[in-house]
């Protein structure tokens, strides 16, 4: 379970709730939410889909909802007033790194292949609370979970009512456009978004379900890599679940051992493929930041979405080798705003 | 007005091109005679899939710093900002791609999706602009003693549009140049060179660019100078094109009121094989003695201006130069002279044998966008513009006729060192497919129309004498001139015509199923390796779990620069019924073969030689009129 600083929620405490210390915090909810999606992405790189194809499937269907997350951490925002910022070079963190208010001693997450030590720190970062079947570890003080952070921010939103909420509402990415997605426009409709991403990282107390999208959490999702088996219904245990599905396998031959790109020399081959992903990530946040800032139409959208295919031709391309597959790497997921890095 | 100005900047950098190889061969587009080896790197003993198999087609500028700005008045100062500034892409959308017209022509490649912007150094956007796709023209042998790929320059010119402007007000030269833009509209130009080839080099895929960005009219030509056109005679060896007096095709423009002209040598002068500028001596820009009318005596040709070679900011000498001008030079012209140069003759002319001039008659006639995709049933209407000692030649009568010469094919088997597996289809043919009128006569701004009517080719290009699935319609080029060839004669420019991709007609069931689309995903599974790293796209079960995607992409624009399919090839009829099947993903007849698996092999490969062949030198070199000649000799 990863702990968070508990400055995270100082403004979201009893007369420290403002609708500004409330967008602050969801300004950092989206940040937290994306400095997921490098990491698992670059695992997701290093995997032949081939070879490990539900380790992909499961990976990737984290990542769309990290997505969605961002996303609906957006919609609040600017339900509240504020503009999410996101095309700027802080808001990639550093690799290797704490998540953004993460506490520092806690976790360090980085850029690396699929592994089991990097599957730890996905459950690590997924994990609730109380995951369902396990004893729960008592949190060392001053520290809080994203469940507590995401909880405290709907407690916030409540406490501030419904005066908050900008009339009309603005700049929601709907359900047209990201399956899932909540359109916030009050109290309720906020909350709901919240809720959703409560549900799907860590599920409830009661269930490893998804209450929506028909998958399990997160955590539970990586569990099944870690236990080796999916998980299915188990009526008769207590909670009724079991690892008992079809096994998973990881298959080593199908992991590519890839070398991070950024430790190679500036004018080298592997820094060039480097610059020309960083430069398309770049092009992505800002991308997504005109949408999450007045620019929530189907062009903008899809733009964002052919962003992230051309991401992913050229991070395939770099782990298999492709020109020259004397050496497979990852890229670096840096800020580059010009091409090649100045 | 073009970006031939007073008014321009001049960029340099880098561009890289990161084409697809595996479509170079059109024996490649033989479904059932697809081997999964043409998708390999290219040894020293198979051609395989070519030297860059695996690209995606990306075109990117890199790298490109503004080198000089220029206003009426003269160079801009170093305090204008303009000259930190850079010139990139768009910073917020996929790379822009580079696309073949067709495999039997792939000398007019186009970019597609460009957004062009002029930037802070930290990439803050100061203007943006979309490019509109335009091919390459006046691809030649540039760097002497080569004929490879990496020793051929080319240029391209278009315009941009849907212009956006930050605040600029601090720079004097942008504020000129915004104001100058009010129409919309920006010209731009640009060479590229020094092709790398060689995929163990971070310069792999990339080449060297340098161009100018300056105001445009609406009303003029997008792709073409309305001005003075030197005209360069072949020499009888070369591949792409090598110039008899060592100077390539170039334009100028005569500002008679500022008393000058501008000349772009940007692709005209040669380069050593390490890019550098050749010294040919110091160019001197003669108008000649023709008499002006009948009555005058013949004078002697009067020199206007020199460019130095040498010397502290010589065009061979000065290794910024190429880089800062991007080969525009401007000369004045005396007073004197300026009547007769308007309407006699220029003459560039170096060392012994470096030379070129307009024709005698001054006379140039080029259609505006010279690159064509029809459907039966489309009627083209293209604008060609004839022209006249820099001027508008109104009442021209114009004469168009098909001309295939420059179209890619290959007759008879290929020998045994071609990268080719077997022959090619023949282009060109049924002719009656495109109806045009063979003439025309201009307007009084020196335009006239050829007006193309295309009917159904049938399928030329079928393998198997038609019974296989193949390459769909047929590639054509049309050729303008004078129809009065005595009066307006010289040296033509090869390149100098109408390419056309005529698509043939589809008509799939009703509904459409997985047998009318197949063949289709097939061919873009075989020749566009990099789809695998997306889907499947031969498989019926990797397509349809990918619905959502495709509908997306093949949805597109074929201007946004992720548009499906990269190639730019697929007919109308058929994306509609790709697009109607998508949407009910029926598996039809089971008598469709599953496709063999093309994902890669996974297992560690040692890495291929470093071999450079091929490219778009291999296709120069099945030109039609040279195979014509060779099967003459022969």
């Amino acid at each position: 379970m990863i702990r968070l600083q508990r400055s995270m929620i100082e403004g979201l405490k009893g007369d420290a709730i403002t609708p500004q210390s409330v967008c602050g915090s969801l300004q950092k909810a989206i940040e937290l939410e994306h400095a997921t999606i490098p990491i698992y992405l670059y695992a997701l790189y290093s995997l032949d889909p081939d070879l490990n194809g539900e380790i992909v499937r499961i990976l990737e269907s984290v990542v769309v909802e990290e997505m969605l997350h961002m996303t609906l951490a957006a919609n609040v925002l600017n339900a509240l007033g504020g503009s999410p910022r996101i095309d700027r070079p802080g808001f990639i963190p550093t690799y290797p790194g704490p998540l953004p208010g993460g506490v520092q001693s806690d976790l360090t997450v980085s850029l690396a292949p699929f592994s089991s030590q990097q599957l730890d720190t996905f459950l690590q970062i997924e994990e609730p609370e109380h995951p369902l079947n396990i004893k729960a570890a008592a949190l060392p003080d001053g520290t809080i979970t994203i469940g507590d952070f995401y909880k405290a921010i709907s407690d916030a939103i409540a406490v501030l009512g419904q005066g908050a909420f900008v009339n009309p509402p603005r700049h929601q990415v709907g359900p047209d456009l990201m399956r899932e997605s909540v359109i916030v426009i009050a109290v309720p409709s906020a909350q709901q978004a919240i809720r959703t991403i409560i549900d799907q990282g860590e599920g409830t107390s009661k269930s490893p379900e998804e209450i929506v999208g028909g998958d399990y959490a997160h955590y539970y999702r990586f569990m099944q890599i870690k236990k080796g088996h999916l998980l299915v219904p188990a009526p008769g245990n207590d909670p009724p679940w079991a690892y008992a599905g079809a096994p998973i396998v990881v298959n080593r031959d199908g992991v590519y051992d890839l070398s991070l790109a950024s430790t190679y020399p500036e004018s080298s081959p592997q820094a060039f493929a480097n610059d020309n992903f960083n430069y398309t990530y770049t092009s992505l946040l800002a991308s997504l930041h005109a949408l999450f800032n007045g620019d929530a139409t189907a062009a903008q959208f899809n733009r964002a979405i052919g962003l992230m295919m051309s991401l992913k031709g050229q991070a395939k391309a770099m782990a298999e080798g492709i020109p020259n597959p004397a050496v497979i790497i990852g890229p670096s997921f840096e800020y580059q705003p010009v091409n090649p890095k100045a | 007005m073009s970006y031939l100005n007073a008014l321009r900047l001049h960029f340099a950098g880098r561009f890289q091109a990161n084409v697809s190889t595996v479509n170079n061969d059109p024996a490649h587009f033989h479904n059932a005679a697809f081997l999964p080896g043409y998708q390999d790197m290219q040894t020293s003993q198979a051609p395989n899939g070519w030297f860059n198999p695996q690209g995606d087609a990306a075109w990117r500028l890199l790298g490109c710093r503004v080198t000089s700005a220029w206003m009426p008045a003269g160079a801009v100062g170093p305090g204008d900002p303009v000259l930190e500034a850079i010139v990139a892409d768009s910073d917020r959308r996929p790379p822009a791609k580079l696309v073949d017209l067709d495999s039997e022509q792939q000398l007019v490649s186009e970019i597609w999706g460009l957004q062009v912007r002029i930037a802070t150094a930290d990439g803050t956007t100061l203007m943006a602009g979309d490019f509109e796709p335009a091919p390459f023209i006046d691809i030649w042998d540039r760097s002497t003693g080569g004929t490879d790929d990496a020793a051929a320059g080319a240029m391209y010119q278009s315009v941009l549009t849907r212009l956006e402007w930050a605040d600029v007000s601090s720079s004097v030269f942008l504020t000129a140049l915004k104001q100058a833009a009010a129409n919309g509209v920006l010209s731009i130009k640009f060479n590229v060179d020094s092709f790398n080839m060689d995929f163990t080099s971070p310069d792999f895929m990339t080449g060297r660019i340098a161009g100018t960005i300056g105001p445009a009219s609406r009303s003029d030509p997008r792709h073409l100078v309305i001005g003075r056109q030197f005209m360069a005679t072949a020499a009888p060896n070369g591949n792409f094109f090598t110039p008899a007096g060592g100077i390539n095709f170039c334009a100028g423009v005569v500002d008679a009121a500022a008393g000058r002209i501008y000349l772009d040598l940007g692709n005209a002068l040669t380069t050593g094989a390490n890019g550098a500028i050749n010294d040919q001596g110091d160019l001197t820009l003669t108008v000649s003695g023709a008499p002006t009318s009948p009555a005058d005596g013949a004078l002697p040709a009067a020199p206007i201006g020199t460019i130095p070679s040498t010397g502290p900011a010589g065009y061979s000498s000065d290794p910024e130069w190429y880089a800062r001008t991007a080969g525009v030079v401007v000369l004045p012209i005396s007073a004197p002279l300026l009547p007769r140069v308007q309407s006699s003759p220029l003459t560039l002319s170096g060392k012994a044998g470096v030379t070129i001039s307009e024709w005698s008659s001054g006379a140039f006639v080029r259609a505006d966008r010279f690159v064509y995709r029809l459907s039966p049933g489309d009627r083209a209407t293209i604008p060609v513009y004839a022209m006249q000692w820099g001027r508008p030649l109104g009442n021209a009568g114009l004469a168009f006729q098909l001309d295939p010469s420059q179209l890619q094919t290959q007759v008879g088997e290929p020998g045994p060192n071609s990268p080719y597996v077997a022959p090619s289809p023949p282009v060109a043919t049924p002719p009656a497919a495109l109806a045009f009128s063979g003439s025309a006569t201009t307007n009084g701004d020196g335009a006239a129309p050829l007006t193309i009517d295309a009917r159904d080719p049938g399928k030329p290009r079928w393998f198997k004498n038609g019974h296989d699935y193949g390459i769909d319609g047929q590639v054509y080029g049309i050729r303008p001139g004078f129809s009065n060839s005595a009066e307006y004669s010289g040296p033509d420019n090869q390149w100098n015509f109408v390419s056309v991709l005529l698509w043939s007609g589809f008509t799939p069931g009703d509904p459409v199923t997985w047998a009318d689309v197949q063949p289709i995903f097939q061919q873009y599974a075989n020749v566009y390796p990099v789809m695998n790293r997306f889907l499947n796209l031969a498989d019926y079960d990797s397509v349809v779990a990918n619905t959502w995607l495709l509908q997306l992409a093949f949805g597109l624009d074929p201007a946004d620069p992720n548009a499906m399919p990269v190639t730019r090839d697929l007919s109308p009829a058929r994306r509609q019924a790709i697009l109607s099947w998508l949407k009910n993903p029926l598996p039809g007849a089971a008598a469709v073969p599953k496709a063999a698996s093309l994902a890669r092999d996974t297992a560690p490969k040692a890495p291929p030689a470093v071999v450079t062949r091929g490219g778009k030198s291999a296709a120069a070199a099945r030109r039609l009129v040279l195979q014509t000649r060779k099967g003459a000799s022969s």
